[in-house]
């Protein structure tokens, strides 16, 4: 399973892009599910709030967009994943 | 929603979300959309109680702005997702042993002070309304936002970022994007959306500036200085004198702001570029202040100020019809004189048109009326 996040906005606006690949992986079932439930749950839509983070995640084609402060709990773990980044 | 609906029962959420009145209808209709796990007693009434209670016929009547005292609360959000956190500093307890919660409450104080002080503005509703912020949002969280009721501090990762709390001016941006839902509520999109940034670093470095007493030649315009960690290769996030000359790090990449329209980029990322292209109306509040000297939060702070609350900027306005109603602005409150001028010389400079000021008029205001109470 191919996993790409893409971050844009925040406070100081640095851009983000980050993509894995599962196969090999000792963690690949747990992202899997991750990013399964990232694509299921895409979490309530809201207006964006100002400096909050916005991503794209594609996961083998599929796509799904959200935004702090709003992410499901598997969108925000599968971010931090994916990312390295405090998210 | 039990704790909630004994104070506002949904049905006056419902009639203020459709209200006429902007202020009140849009702190209604994001109460309601808002999360209930993120609401809290306190916040609730911190959003609508002031302003919907009189309204609605069902409290009695709060006087028509707040004290001249902040009421502050800072929470640690314990690096969790659940907003506000736990409570950790209200307003007069004693200093946390815990520095990000202290300089959070003194920022919103420095916040307040300059509202008031500089604008006669009670809080950011012009109406009292508490200050709530929570610290220790997640774990190494690079940002910090506003969420429609509070602000929301991460501690960065101590890598690229130190801690959100350091600068006042972040704070005064995050609490400046407050006043601006409740006053001319700037589309967070394209254009508005980058006049929206603009205005949260214009009143995020007066706020800094007026806390350090400095002239318009003493500041150092930046947002964000002391936020990047040792080693990165920057001063700051963004500079009002100088926009594109922030940083320029592996890391980071190069500060990408334009500060004239010749530098104008299009796309979609980040809203339409709101974080990139609010360089160019920060460079013209920047040449405005240089322009007329002194302390930059008394002319071209006030004509900003009279801009933003004044009431007549639409919510969709571009550069120039933003540009138009601060000469608009200028005009009413100082006449055709060096204000007015400053004004149009800095607007021409970066390269946005003015010539529509004419439609744009702004009622004469006297000095430190209040001008956005609805
Ligand atoms: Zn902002």
């Amino acid at each position: 399973m191919r996993i790409e996040v893409v971050r844009s906005g925040g406070f100081a606006a640095i851009p983000r892009r980050a993509t894995l690949d599962t196969a090999g992986r000792s963690d690949a079932a747990l992202l899997e599910s991750l990013a399964r439930s990232a694509l299921d749950s895409p979490g309530p839509a809201r207006p964006p709030v100002p400096d909050g983070f916005g991503y794209v995640l594609t996961v083998d084609g599929r796509e799904v967009r959200c935004a702090d402060p709003g992410l499901t709990p598997a969108q925000r773990e599968l971010i931090t994943h994916v990312l390295h980044e405090g998210a | 929603m039990g704790v909630f609906c004994t104070i506002v029962p949904p049905h006056i959420l419902d009639r203020l979300a459709r209200s006429d009145d902007p202020e009140l209808s849009g702190t209604a209709r994001h109460t309601l959309e808002h999360d209930a796990r993120q609401r809290t007693r306190r916040g609730l009434h911190a959003a609508i109680g002031p302003t919907a209670a009189p309204r609605a016929g069902t409290g009695p009547a709060e006087p028509a702005k707040g004290a001249d005292q902040p009421q502050r609360t800072i929470y640690d959000a314990q690096h969790k997702d659940d907003l506000p956190g736990h409570e950790i500093r209200a307003e007069g307890a004693k200093a946390s042993t815990d520095a990000s919660v202290n300089r959070a409450y003194d920022g919103l104080g420095a916040t307040f002070a300059t509202y008031l002080t500089a604008y006669a503005r009670h809080s950011i509703d012009g109406r009292g309304l508490p200050l709530n912020a929570s610290v220790h949002y997640l774990k190494g969280y690079n940002n910090a936002f506003w969420n429609g009721e509070q602000m929301v501090f991460g501690d960065g990762d101590g890598r690229i970022f130190l801690d959100f709390t350091l600068p006042v001016d972040v704070i005064g941006h995050e609490l400046t994007h407050g006043v601006t839902q409740f006053t001319a509520n700037l589309d967070y999109q394209g254009q508005s959306g980058a006049l929206n940034e603009s205005v949260s670093d214009v009143f995020g470095s007066l706020i800094k500036q007026f806390t350090l007493q400095q002239t318009a030649e003493q500041a150092d315009w930046l947002i964000g200085a002391g936020l990047l960690a040792p080693g990165i290769h920057g001063v700051a996030l963004r500079s009002m004198k100088a926009p594109g000359t922030a940083y320029d790090d592996p890391h980071l990449g190069k500060d990408p702001q334009p500060g004239t329209m010749d530098g104008y980029v299009s796309g979609s990322d980040d809203n339409g570029g709101v974080h990139i292209n609010s360089g160019i109306p920060n460079h013209a509040f920047y040449l405005t202040a240089a322009a007329l000297g002194g302390h930059a939060w008394k002319q071209a702070g006030q004509i900003w100020y009279d801009t933003l609350t004044g009431g007549s900027l639409a919510s969709n306005a571009d550069f120039a019809g933003f540009a138009a109603a601060t000469l608009a602005a200028a005009k009413a409150r100082y006449g055709e004189g060096a204000q007015y001028q400053a004004v149009r010389a800095a607007w021409s400079t970066v390269g946005v048109t003015t010539a529509a000021a004419g439609s744009a008029e702004l009622p004469r205001q006297q000095p430190g009326e209040q001008t956005q109470e609805a």
